[in-house]
This record gives structure tokens, C-alpha cells and sequence, in this order.
């Protein structure tokens, strides 16, 4: 059960944050004239400065998929049931936080990689309705990305959030430490009713030491990031607002499903702005995702609940077509922009419905699962727009209502036999 | 009484507007029917882009269209057709429906196909004088200069064709001398020319008529030599900064070249030494590195025939002259050589100074190799042939080529390495700042070849030496900074294994 240690993982990386923030920030000057130089000159002057300021972003990055792992293990193990639902939504707001934590760090070296990929990333929050210009000049201290940009985003990465983060953390460590670990469905305790300390806390130590092992190798051999694109922070040129923007900004790896979502919405849909829509079912997603443990009626009960691990696996499957599309997968070589975009579709559409072939195979047998209906949905959302080559949105629906219909007839099959079994 | 005048007054005011609206009405119609007009198998004459640009048309401009046909300027909707195909911006349509010259001769049906502007797709390379589309492009149409600015007449005249006493209509063809005296009764006069652009040059006659041009056309009367025509077109000349214009810089080769790339044309023309002109020019500028940057790159500050030649006084450069022309650019290198012992050297031998080495219309991209010494390479060929007793000639060429030759292996070696280390997380930039010194001095030594001092040249290139010194230590410095990184690491993993030893067996020993 070795998925119980990524929550301690994701507290080494923070620790690893803090202090490396910390020291960084004895250095970095926030400013037009400072902000970049004050960095390059840390990382090219100042002994071991380099390695802080990578050990900083590649914390920073592994922090946020382990923080991911973490969240999905419990969400797969069921582990938000009662009377865990506080530290479920804790956690979730720890996520949040932390994704915040990654775009407001990623301005501050002020170079051109992260000045336009802000630009970018701030204008999505034009297309909420009828709050989105103010959003926009909220998040921006004004119409552009300008060193105010820059002032706020710097208060928000090392006072705002910190403080938030570091309140929420000790809200989640606390109940922990009340409510135990999680056991699985059907057990009474946690694994081998192992207990917090030494135990447990000390195989946490060993698996610290370990993340440093790792952590401190990557450093060394690969200082600016492992090379994918939203995952590279190689100090470039400094930023220039009077500068063109250049193609293919995109944002970090993390934040890249989204930016492919909004780009498979078309302008306009349902009478609203393409973008405006896909900021509401993102926003519903997120909502939904947040509510989990009153959702889920069955493991509340703590029964098994199949459709809930099966959310979980689409969920998983949804982020990987769109994070692969977002790097363009196979669309290098293509001769238009049209035909490019079709080959990103079909050969992401390959890859997603290889891994959720996998995903149901290992999960049929191995974990004696039955229940596929929204994995498969999304199988088939991304065949039919990889595939057969109907519009995201369209491939969408069609799998959306054929989802629909199959929980129906399924729950109307399974109603006799649970009244039974509640009688 | 009062009353019946107001009255009076009421009733005849609509009756005359609905006069007016009449025979506009009736006008329109004419202009409504020739838009309608079809052919004999019920096609529309007017095309659809056609009938959508006079729709796009504004009433002022419709207005006039309206005339031309009341006035029966335009009967036939082949000739409205033509005129409507030509789609151009209002004010050239404005210019074009106020011109009874250009209305009368764009109808086939009333002229004889010579004396036909035609409305074939623009021939921008064409001389052709009666393309419309060409004419109403036409700098002189355009500043209202207009038909009659050459040709005389009235172009708002009903019908006329006063030609100046000047127009030599019937020997035109004959001698063409007469169109520089034509084009300068305006162009060398700077009292008219001021009235359109101060700027303009008044002088062009009083070159032409110095010009290998100029005698052959004006003296020698011979009409293969070239007029203001041959080179600015006749209808349709444009700007000299108008990228169609024939005389646009980047299109100055290919109008030089329509005489003096054909051998027809030049066949009989000599040099002053006697021998034929060669007409291989145009071909050998294409290759070289000043026709690939002019023709190819785009780059407008490379040298076109002009440059080098001249315009209106164009000649080919004397001896003296050709270092001259170069040095309009080439300074530093022109400078150098003058004060270089080869000055003396080449005005003996009379070699034109820059081209004896560099060549002239097929002046390729200059190479380190150059300077090579040994077999079928210049120096050397030349020193060996002309200069054997100067023991200094062959090493101080070796001397030159060894040292550039040096930097730049260095320098191309440095560049690799110094991308290499970057991907490392190294500080390179101490590195880049030598290499950025190394490349001036690279460069400057490369035109300091042209002191042909062994002094002056090492002054140059000492700094360059010491820079490639400079970053093979820092180079040097880089990488043992990576080795301590990988020791560093390789420290610390030990550590950390052990710790992470002692642990295990702790938790072994608590468990057990």
C-alpha cells in the first residue's frame, strides 16, 4: 500500500520549498530593473545559487505529481468517506493552492518565457461572465502584465499563500493525526495496523531521504528541467513587453489540459462565448471534484463503490488526451496547420485509448472491477473526435448521453437486487 | 393674389423636380441598360466583379460615369466594360473619367487596334506604352500631367489632336535622339520640376550627354544606344522608389541587362582598349555576393549597376574609378589598401586596385583561403609570379592566413563547447563576453589584410590571441567546476545511502 506515502512526499517537497524559498529570497530583488538580474545574477554568481534555485523548480514540479499521485490514491481508495470529508476538501484546497503557487512563481524570474506564458494564462480569466475584465485587472494590477503584475504576484507566492497554505496543512495534519490513516474498504485499520511513530513516520524518513537522493541528482545533471515543453526553466532572455509574442506559448505541464480544453471550444456555443463555456464546466469539474465525499453515496455507507473508482480512472484518462494534445504530440512534420492539428487528435486518440485499454484490462483483472461505464465514455469521446474526427465538443455530448443511458439501464438492473439486499 | 403666387408656387415646385428627376432618370436608365446589356447568347456583358465594383462605386464617381454616357463618351457596355475591369481605387477612376483621351481610346469600337490602350494583365517588364492598367499607374497621369502633358490637345475637349509643333511624328521611329531632348524640355528645367518636387534632379541631360549613352545616341545617332524610354518605360513610368518601377534598385540589373545581355544588341560596341563589351555580366552580378544579397536577400543597400556605374552619366570605372566605387562602401578596406605598399605595386602594374583580386560583376563571398599560399591560390599564384625576390611576401601571406585561420577554429570551437556547458547549468557568460571580442577581432582582422603589413596586422589580431587564451582557461574553469558538482553529488548520495542504512536497520531493530 504504498500509496499512503505520498501525502509525506508532498510535505518533503514543501519543506524543500520553504526553506530553498527562503534562501532565494535573500537574493531576488522584485523589480523592472532588478527582478530578472537580481536572479541571473544569483545563478551565475552567487556560490551554489544555482543549485537553490533548481532544486527550487524541480521540488516545485515533483511536489505537484506527487501532490496529483496523492490525490488520486485517495480518491481511488476511498479514503474521503466519513468522517474524513474535511480533510478531503483541506487537501483539495491544498491542491488548488499549490497549482497557485505555480503560476505566481513561475513570473517572478521576469524573463520572456514567463512573461508571455502569464499573459496568456491571466487573459483565460477575461472570459468569466460578467466578472472577467475586473478578474482580469484584479490578477494583472492592471490592463497588461507589467512589473504591477509582477509586485502582486510576488506578495501572493511568498506572503498570501504561504500563510493560507501553511493553515490549511495544519488543519489537514491535524485531523490525520486525530482520525488515523484511512483503511481501505471492508478493513477495520490502516495496512499492517502499522503504528504512526516509529513506524510509520520512519519508513517516511527513509523515503525523504530517498526524494533528496533524486532530487539532488536531477539537479546536477539536468539543472534547467528534464527539456519538455512547460517544463523547463532555463533563465532565457528578460522579459519585454514591447516585444512581439512569439507561437507556441504554452503554459507549465500542469496547467496544459486546461489550455487545450479552451482550445477545443469553438467561438461560440449555446448563445455564450466558446471560452465562457468551458470555463463553466471547468468550474463544474472542479466542483464536483470538491464534493466527492457527499457524492458518493455507496462509500459513505462504506460500501464498495465501483462507479466512483471508475470517475476516477476517466478523470485520469480525460487529462492525459488533453495533456498530450497540449504538447502537440505528433504534430511535428504535418504540413498545414489543419492537418497537424488532425494528427495531434488521432495519434493523442492512439496513445489515450492505448493506456485505457490497459487501465481496464489490469483493472478487470487484477482488482475484479465491473463497472467501466465513464472510462469508457471517455474512450469514446476521444475515439470519436481522434478517430472518426467529430469536433471535441460534439464527441463530447454523443458520449456524454450514451453515458448517461448506460447508468440508467445499469441502475435499473442493480435496483431489485439492492432493495433485496437492503431488505 | 398672394394666395394664386403660393399656389402657383406649390404646383410648379414638384412639377420641376420631377423634371430634373426625369432626365436623370432617363441618364441613369442609359447607364442602367448598358450594365444590363447581353450578348448574343444572353450572357451579361458586365461581368458580376464588374457590376459589384460599380455598385461599390460612390455617387460622385457614378455621376461621372453617368456623363461620359449622356455625352456619348461610352455607347457600348464592351466599353464600359473595360473600363469598369480595370477596378481601380476612386481617385485613379476619378482621374480616368475626366480624360476623353483615355475614354475615346479604350472603345474598340471607334479605334484602330494601334491606337487601342489595352487592358491585358499588367506587363510591368513590357515596354508596351497603350496598356491602360500601365497608364493610369503612370507618375505623370497620376500628378495630372495626363495625355496632353506630351501629346498635346485638350483632354476635356469633345474630340482633338493638336499635337505640339515639337512631335516629330513622322521620323519618330528614325532617330530616337529626339525623346531626351522631348522628356528634358520639362525634366531639366527646375522652374517646372519644383512645382511637383523640389527634391528632383535637373541635371540628368547634362550627364547623358557625357555618357558612352549619350554619344552613341546623340553624336553617332545611333538609336541601339539608350533613351530616358528605355530604361523609365514610356506609359506607365513609376517611381524610382516603386518597387515595380524598372529602375527600382533590385529590378536596375534586369533593365541594364535587356541590352547588355544581349549579344545582338551589343555586338560592335568596344571597350577603349579595343576588345568587344562582354555581355556576361548580368549573369556573373546574379552569382555574386552583392547580386544574391540584392536580388535574393532583399537587402536594398547592396550595390545594383547604378551603384557602381552611374545613372543618367553611367560609364564603366577607369582604373582609378574602381576602387573608387568600392570605397563608397568598403572604406576601411579602401583606406587600408591606399596606405599599403601594394598601392604603388598595382599602379605600376595598372591593375584596377580592388577588382585585380576580388573581381568585379562576379565578386564572390571572400574566403580565409585566399590568403593561402600555395598552388592556383591568389596570393601565392601572384607573389610567385610578380614579386619572387621579396623574401617577406610568402610568410607575411602565411602569417595572415595562419592567424585568422586560428581564431576562427577557435572561435567555432569555443561556440560548441560554450552551448554545451550552458546545458549544464554552467555560468557561460564570461565565456560568450570573449567570444563576442573574438568575433570583432576576427572581423577586423580580416580588413586589416588589406594593410598588408605584418605591424599593422598584429596590432589587430593581439587581442584576439589573448581573448582565445582567456577562454580555454575559462573553458578549462567550467569544467572543473562541473567535475565539482558531480564529486559534490556523489558525496552527498553517500551520505544520504548511509543514513538511509542506519535508518532501515533501526526500523529492523524497533520491529523486531
Amino acid at each position: 500500500m504504498g500509496w499512503y506515502y505520498f501525502g509525506g512526499i508532498t510535505m518533503f517537497f514543501f519543506i524543500v520549498q520553504v526553506v530553498t524559498g527562503v534562501l532565494l529570497l535573500m537574493y531576488y530583488q522584485p523589480g523592472e530593473a532588478t527582478a530578472y538580474e537580481s536572479i541571473r545574477f544569483l545563478t551565475t554568481k552567487v556560490p551554489f545559487g544555482w543549485l537553490i534555485r533548481s532544486i527550487h523548480s524541480w521540488s516545485a514540479h515533483l511536489m505537484i505529481i506527487s501532490l496529483t499521485l496523492h490525490m488520486f490514491s485517495t480518491m481511488m481508495l476511498k479514503a474521503y468517506r466519513p468522517p474524513r470529508e474535511v480533510t478531503w476538501v483541506s487537501g483539495y484546497l491544498l491542491f488548488l493552492l499549490t497549482l497557485g503557487f505555480g503560476f505566481s512563481g513561475y513570473l517572478l524570474p521576469w524573463n520572456k518565457l514567463a512573461y508571455f506564458a502569464t499573459t496568456v494564462g491571466t487573459n483565460i480569466v477575461k472570459s468569466v461572465p460578467l466578472l472577467g475584465s475586473w478578474l482580469l485587472e484584479v490578477l494583472r494590477g492592471g490592463q497588461d502584465v507589467t512589473i504591477n503584475t509582477l509586485y502582486r504576484f510576488f506578495a501572493a507566492h511568498v506572503v498570501i499563500l504561504p500563510l493560507a497554505f501553511v493553515g490549511l496543512i495544519g488543519l489537514h495534519l491535524l485531523l490525520i493525526q486525530r482520525q488515523g490513516m484511512a483503511p481501505p474498504i471492508g478493513e477495520k485499520v490502516a495496512p499492517r495496523g502499522m503504528k504512526f511513530f516509529p513506524s510509520f513516520a520512519l519508513r517516511d524518513l527513509l523515503l525523504w531521504l530517498a526524494c533528496l537522493m533524486l532530487l539532488l541528482t536531477l539537479t546536477v545533471f539536468l539543472p534547467y528541467g528534464p527539456g519538455i515543453p512547460g517544463m523547463d526553466w532555463e533563465l532565457g532572455e528578460k522579459a519585454n513587453p514591447m516585444a512581439p509574442a512569439y507561437p507556441g506559448i504554452k503554459p507549465e505541464w500542469y496547467f496544459l489540459w486546461e489550455y487545450q480544453l479552451l482550445k477545443e471550444f469553438p467561438p461560440h456555443l449555446f448563445g455564450l462565448e466558446g471560452p465562457q463555456v468551458c470555463l463553466l464546466l471547468i468550474a463544474v469539474l472542479f466542483g464536483i471534484w470538491a464534493i466527492i465525499p457527499w457524492l458518493d453515496r455507496r462509500a459513505y455507507h462504506h460500501k464498495p463503490s465501483p462507479a466512483f473508482s471508475d470517475l476516477g480512472w476517466a478523470a485520469i484518462l480525460f487529462l492525459t488526451y488533453l495533456t498530450l494534445a497540449g504538447w502537440d504530440i505528433g504534430g511535428g512534420g504535418a504540413g498545414s496547420e489543419a492537418a497537424s492539428i488532425r494528427n495531434v487528435a488521432r495519434i493523442c486518440a492512439w496513445w489515450t485509448l492505448a493506456a485505457g485499454t490497459v487501465v481496464i484490462v489490469v483493472r478487470y483483472w487484477l482488482y475484479e472491477d465491473r463497472w467501466f461505464i465513464l472510462t469508457g465514455a471517455v474512450l469514446l469521446h476521444v475515439a470519436l473526435h481522434g478517430l472518426v474526427g467529430l469536433p471535441y465538443v460534439l464527441a463530447g455530448l454523443i458520449s456524454l448521453v450514451v453515458a448517461a443511458i448506460a447508468i440508467a439501464i445499469s441502475s435499473m438492473r442493480r435496483s431489485p437486487a439492492d432493495s433485496r439486499n437492503t431488505m | 393674389m398672394r394666395t394664386i403666387a403660393i399656389a402657383l408656387t406649390l404646383f410648379l415646385i414638384p412639377a420641376a423636380g420631377s423634371a430634373v428627376e426625369q432626365s436623370s432618370a432617363g441618364a441613369t436608365s442609359k447607364l442602367d441598360a448598358l450594365l444590363a446589356a447581353k450578348d448574343e447568347h444572353g450572357k451579361p456583358i458586365i461581368t458580376p466583379e464588374e457590376r459589384a465594383y460599380f455598385d461599390g462605386l460612390n455617387d460622385n464617381l457614378k455621376e461621372l460615369l453617368n456623363q461620359a454616357v449622356q455625352k456619348e463618351w461610352i455607347t457600348r457596355p464592351e466599353h464600359l466594360s473595360v473600363l469598369l475591369s480595370l477596378g481601380l481605387r476612386p481617385q485613379k477612376m476619378e482621374l480616368l473619367l475626366q480624360n476623353n483621351c483615355v475614354l475615346c481610346h479604350s472603345d474598340s469600337g471607334n479605334q484602330s487596334a494601334d491606337t487601342l490602350f489595352t487592358v491585358a494583365s499588367a506587363t510591368t517588364t513590357s515596354v508596351s506604352h497603350m496598356n491602360l492598367k500601365e497608364v493610369v499607374e503612370d507618375i505623370h497621369f497620376r500628378r495630372g500631367v495626363s495625355c496632353a502633358g506630351c501629346h498635346g490637345g485638350d483632354p476635356t475637349a469633345d474630340l482633338g489632336h493638336d499635337f505640339v509643333k515639337e512631335w516629330p511624328e513622322q521620323h519618330r521611329q528614325k532617330n530616337r535622339a529626339w525623346v531626351v531632348q522631348f522628356c528634358t524640355r520639362c525634366h531639366s528645367d527646375p522652374a517646372i520640376m519644383h512645382q511637383f518636387n523640389p527634391a528632383l534632379p535637373t541635371d540628368q541631360l547634362a550627364k547623358f550627354k557625357d555618357s558612352p549613352h549619350g554619344q552613341t545616341l546623340l553624336v553617332k545617332h545611333d538609336d541601339r544606344a539608350p533613351s530616358c524610354v528605355s530604361c523609365h518605360g514610356v506609359h506607365g513610368i513609376r517611381p524610382a522608389k516603386d518597387p515595380q518601377s524598372k529602375v527600382y534598385a533590385q529590378r536596375v540589373p534586369e533593365t541594364c541587362g535587356a541590352c547588355h545581355a544581349d549579344p545582338k544588341i551589343m555586338s560592335g560596341f568596344t571597350r577603349a582598349d579595343g576588345s568587344p563589351l562582354p555581355t556576361n555580366q548580368l549573369a556573373e552580378y546574379r552569382t555574386s555576393v552583392h547580386g544574391r544579397a540584392l536580388l535574393e536577400r532583399g537587402d536594398l543597400g547592396a550595390p545594383a549597376c547604378n551603384t557602381c556605374h552611374g545613372n543618367h552619366a553611367a560609364s564603366p570605372p577607369g582604373l582609378a574609378q574602381v576602387s573608387q566605387s568600392c570605397n563608397l562602401c568598403h572604406s576601411a578596406n579602401a583606406s587600408l589598401f591606399d596606405g599599403s605598399k601594394h598601392k604603388h605595386a598595382f599602379e605600376q602594374h595598372k591593375w584596377p586596385e580592388c577588382g585585380q583580386c576580388h573581381g568585379n560583376h562576379n565578386i564572390a563571398k571572400t574566403h580565409d583561403s585566399m590568403l593561402a599560399t600555395g598552388q592556383g591560390q591568389l596570393c601565392g599564384d601572384c607573389h610567385r609570379q610578380y614579386a619572387k625576390g621579396n623574401p617577406e611576401c610568402i610568410p607575411t601571406a602565411n602569417y595572415f592566413h595562419e592567424t585568422i585561420d586560428q581564431m576562427d577554429q577557435a572561435r567555432t570551437r569555443f561556440i560548441s563547447v560554450s552551448e554545451k556547458l550552458a546545458a549544464k547549468g554552467l555560468d557561460v557568460d564570461p565565456i560568450n563576453n570573449e567570444l563576442t571580442e573574438l568575433g570583432d577581432t576576427l572581423k577586423k582582422s580580416r580588413t586589416y589584410v588589406h594593410s598588408f603589413s605584418r605591424n599593422t596586422f598584429q596590432q589587430v589580431t593581439a587581442p584576439g590571441e589573448k581573448a582565445v587564451q582567456r577562454t580555454d582557461a575559462l573553458v578549462t574553469k567550467a569544467r572543473e567546476e562541473y567535475k565539482y558538482r558531480q564529486i559534490g553529488l556523489a558525496v552527498s548520495i553517500s551520505l544520504i545511502g548511509l543514513l538511509m542504512l542506519a535508518l532501515y536497520l533501526k526500523l529492523r531493530q524497533l520491529e523486531k
